[in-house]
């Protein structure tokens, strides 16, 4: 048993914790491609503006003033900051949900993004700075799997770490090898540079060893089974953690999100990986974000702000 | 460690009240009280540094905690901490002894005058108090009239404010009995005590307050109708922006018990329900922290958003409880205040074991002339208003302020009450690195269910500007941990 509002508070905490640490090794990995000067650089910075804003072509931004933008922007949601401390507000509303242990990591986080001298720290090292901020989400999310009941508001949580997760990788993947947005990333650079933004370049390596290809960077992201930001990874746990929270609600018949959780889920599980072309991908990462956007809206009317009259006691 | 007891305040005449402070920490002759003697000892032994580190490390415990307000700029907001102390104070077991039958005696006595003002006002018809000023007092609730309240426990949480006289004793500056709040920085109080001044603290001998959620908790269940096997019982906050949002969000936390919001619950058939993700679940005991014009728009204020539509039908239904009850600001009214004393010996037929501070009310046209001619020495107060606003420290304003003030009063005599300006006692505080002399205050909170139990601790309120009388957090006032001693320790520092 949990409120309906605490329950879409933990969720949002798992969306803004899982941004925040995504634009965090984004505006890393764009810093650090700038560093060299050949066509690769461009080719990144091109991945990453794309990736953040919305499909739509940007102005000419320098990498830099890009990289600070992606990191500080107060305004905008999708920046690291501004995520941050939605996440942390959300946490406020709910801070009797959370454990002391998990309160003071993301507390701690948004006390130093947000900090005096959080925009000195950035310019003198905007490596180590945005480092050490994923340290610390990775601490958040330690300690939340350590002292945190595996129950009900858990299962939000993971929900909205999930769900925004497939959508960011998803986005990833149409940013560089998306033929709707024209230049697809060839350059050697420029394919490690997103291995790296998804935190995959050690897994890849790992497994395809350092023959780096566009065809296998997207066969990986996409349906490696034990990557924990491959799509098929993702869905598998939106079911596992849906089908987990929504074991109690009576819905009179009608169809919950579990179904198309269960149907996204089984389109990864399923796919001819091997052959897919390349525009058969990009159709599939496409659904991918559709199916997600459904399963957001089918969350918050399932479980937050469903029909009284649907539910009233007899 | 250098501590200069504060100075006799400069002041026309040498009058009780201009008498010196009582210092809780050294005696007239200079000497460090019995039960003061191992901490000043441990303080004298470090630095400043020392000190300046604890300090710190105090400060990023509240901070990391989250107990902060947030001060909301035109571009950007920043966090807060309420600032604290580092210096406990200490309370000896004995004079603990009197506080506690004092404050059981008193709210037994208060909970007696609601229980029959709001059903045969007996006390009215014996004329101890003036019918009008009960009646018409604005706090006062005529929908709770012959209401069903279980255990006759209107205040289930009451917050009293005492304040230490020059001559050592103790005496009641206010009853809250609407809903007090302060008891969760007793607790984070206690909570740092114990990592800064961790040997001290064992040594001492210090009594228990942890336990306070759990009565808090019992006290609440034992409102519940004797039906309802498990009852559900819930924190009802404003919302995060409320100042004392922390407070609403420890209690549940610490209870085990949801935190909800107006928007959370929903009223069907005279019952109450809390929207959760799996339907609609019934509510038995509502902890409000929300203020009585605020709980039902359908009932008190119209405007308020922050309440439930059909609460108080519910409750006049005895589907819920609600706590504290609605209409218990009358007997924290300040002009009844005046009256406790005559209300103890009314309902108990007892002295009152803490003693008040001498009121004159302005209604009375005899008492209202001493007032006008004395308002430099005097503390006026509007009775409606709390948190130190709307009132005038005499001895402290200029003759322009006091001879508004005056109109003020001449124009509305009934909405004032006047005090002597008490000289509250002083404990050593860290003030920019030194141990000084501070003002304080002493809430202790007092829990009424199917018993009334008081729980040994309570939070010192600080002015922290020296020489200044105001305690209040919203007008420059801090806290710190407050230590009351066991028996048998006590009996230990005094061989």
């Amino acid at each position: 048993m949990m409120l309906a509002r605490v329950a879409d508070s933990l969720y949002w905490i798992g969306r803004y914790v899982e941004r925040a640490e995504h634009m965090c090794r984004l505006a890393d990995v764009l810093l650090n491609a700038t560093l060299d000067r050949t066509e690769s650089s461009g080719q990144v910075a091109r991945m990453v503006i794309s990736a953040v804003s919305d499909g739509e072509h940007p102005e000419e931004i320098s990498p830099w003033d890009a990289a600070l933008a992606i990191t500080m922007e107060s305004g905008d949601s999708d920046s690291v900051t501004a995520a941050l401390a939605r996440a942390r507000e959300n946490a406020r509303q709910v801070r009797d949900q959370l454990t002391t242990e998990t309160w003071e990591r993301l507390n701690l986080i948004y006390l130093r993004v947000t900090g005096a001298s959080a925009h000195r720290e950035f310019s003198d090292a905007p490596s180590q700075f945005l480092h050490d901020i994923i340290a610390d989400l990775h601490l958040f999310k330690g300690a939340a799997d350590a002292t945190m009941s595996h129950g009900e508001g858990w299962g939000f949580l993971q929900l909205g770490v999930f769900i925004e997760r497939a959508q960011l990788t998803g986005r990833l993947l149409q940013a560089g090898f998306g033929r709707s947005l024209g230049r697809p990333v060839t350059e050697h650079a420029a394919m490690t540079a997103l291995l790296r933004m998804s935190c995959a370049l050690e897994p890849y390596l790992r497994k395809h060893t350092a023959d780096i290809q566009p065809r296998l960077i997207r066969q990986f992201l996409m349906f490696d089974e034990d990557f924990p930001r491959s799509l098929r990874f993702a869905t598998a746990r939106i079911e596992d953690h849906l089908s987990g929270v929504g074991r109690n609600v009576d819905l009179g018949g009608a169809a919950g999100p579990e179904r198309l959780a269960g149907r996204l889920k089984a389109r990864l599980l399923y796919a001819e990986a091997e052959t897919l072309t390349g525009e058969d991908s990009d159709l599939l990462v496409a659904t991918v974000l559709e199916e997600c956007a459904r399963l957001h809206a089918g969350i918050y009317d399932t479980f937050v702000a469903y029909s009284l009259e649907m539910r009233l006691p007899a | 460690m250098r501590y200069a007891l504060a100075e006799t305040p400069p002041m026309g005449d040498r009058s009780a009240a201009a008498a010196a402070p009582y210092d809780e920490m050294i005696d007239p002759a200079g000497d460090v009280r019995p039960h003061y003697a191992a901490l000043a000892r441990r303080v004298a032994s470090l630095s400043d540094e020392d000190l300046a580190e604890r300090q710190r490390l105090l400060e990023r415990f509240f901070l990391l905690q989250g107990i902060t307000f947030t001060v909301y700029g035109a571009e950007s907001s920043t966090e807060r901490i309420i600032p604290t102390d580092l210096l406990p104070r200490i309370i000896p077991a004995a004079e603990w002894a009197t506080i506690e039958a004092g404050l059981v005696q008193r709210l037994r006595a208060l909970n007696m005058f609601l229980a029959d003002i709001y059903s045969e006002q007996k006390i009215l018809m014996d004329g101890v108090l003036p019918r009008e000023l009960v009646l018409g007092a604005p706090s006062y609730r005529r929908e709770m009239q012959n209401l069903f309240v279980p255990h006759q426990a209107y205040a289930n949480v009451c917050g009293s404010d005492l304040i230490r006289k020059p001559d050592g004793g103790f005496a009641v500056l206010e009853d809250n009995l609407r809903v007090p709040s302060g008891v969760s920085y007793m607790l984070a109080n206690r909570e740092a005590a114990k990592r800064t001044f961790p040997g001290s603290f064992r040594m001492a001998g210090v009594r228990r307050i942890e336990q306070y959620p759990d009565l808090l908790l019992s006290t609440l269940r034992s409102m519940a109708a004797d039906w309802r096997p498990n009852p559900q019982v819930v924190v009802l906050t404003p919302g995060v922006y409320n100042s004392a949002y922390f407070e609403h969000a420890y209690l549940a936390r610490l209870m085990g018990v949801p935190l909800v919001e107006g928007r959370d619950l929903v009223t069907h058939d005279n019952m109450v329900y809390m929207r959760t993700t799996t339907g609609l679940r019934r509510v038995d005991v509502i902890y409000r922290r929300v203020d009585d014009d605020f709980i039902d728009p359908l009932t008190f204020r119209r405007d308020s958003s922050l309440g439930v539509a059909g609460l108080f039908n519910a409750y006049r239904g005895g589907n819920v409880v609600i706590c504290n009850a609605p209409g218990t600001g009358v007997a924290d009214d300040k002009a009844v205040y005046a009256y406790v004393p005559e209300i103890i010996s009314y309902y108990l037929g007892e002295d009152a074991i803490l003693p008040n501070i001498e009121t004159f009310l302005c209604r009375e046209p005899s008492q209202l002339s001493h007032v006008l001619a004395n308002l430099d020495k005097l503390v006026v107060k509007a009775v409606g208003a709390s948190g130190g606003y709307g009132m005038l420290v005499g001895p402290h304003a200029s003759r322009d302020e006091r001879e508004r003030f005056a109109e003020a009063l001449k124009a509305d005599p009934d909405n004032y009450i006047a005090q002597p300006t008490i000289q509250l006692s002083t404990a050593p505080c860290l003030i920019d690195g030194a141990v000084d002399p501070r003002h304080v205050d002493l809430r202790p909170f007092i829990l009424s269910g199917d018993k009334i139990r008081v729980t040994p601790g309570a939070l010192t309120r600080v002015a922290l500007k020296k020489g200044s009388l105001v305690v209040n957090s919203s007008q420059g006032g801090g806290s710190k941990d407050t230590w009351v001693l066991g028996e048998a320790e006590a009996a230990e520092t005094r061989s």
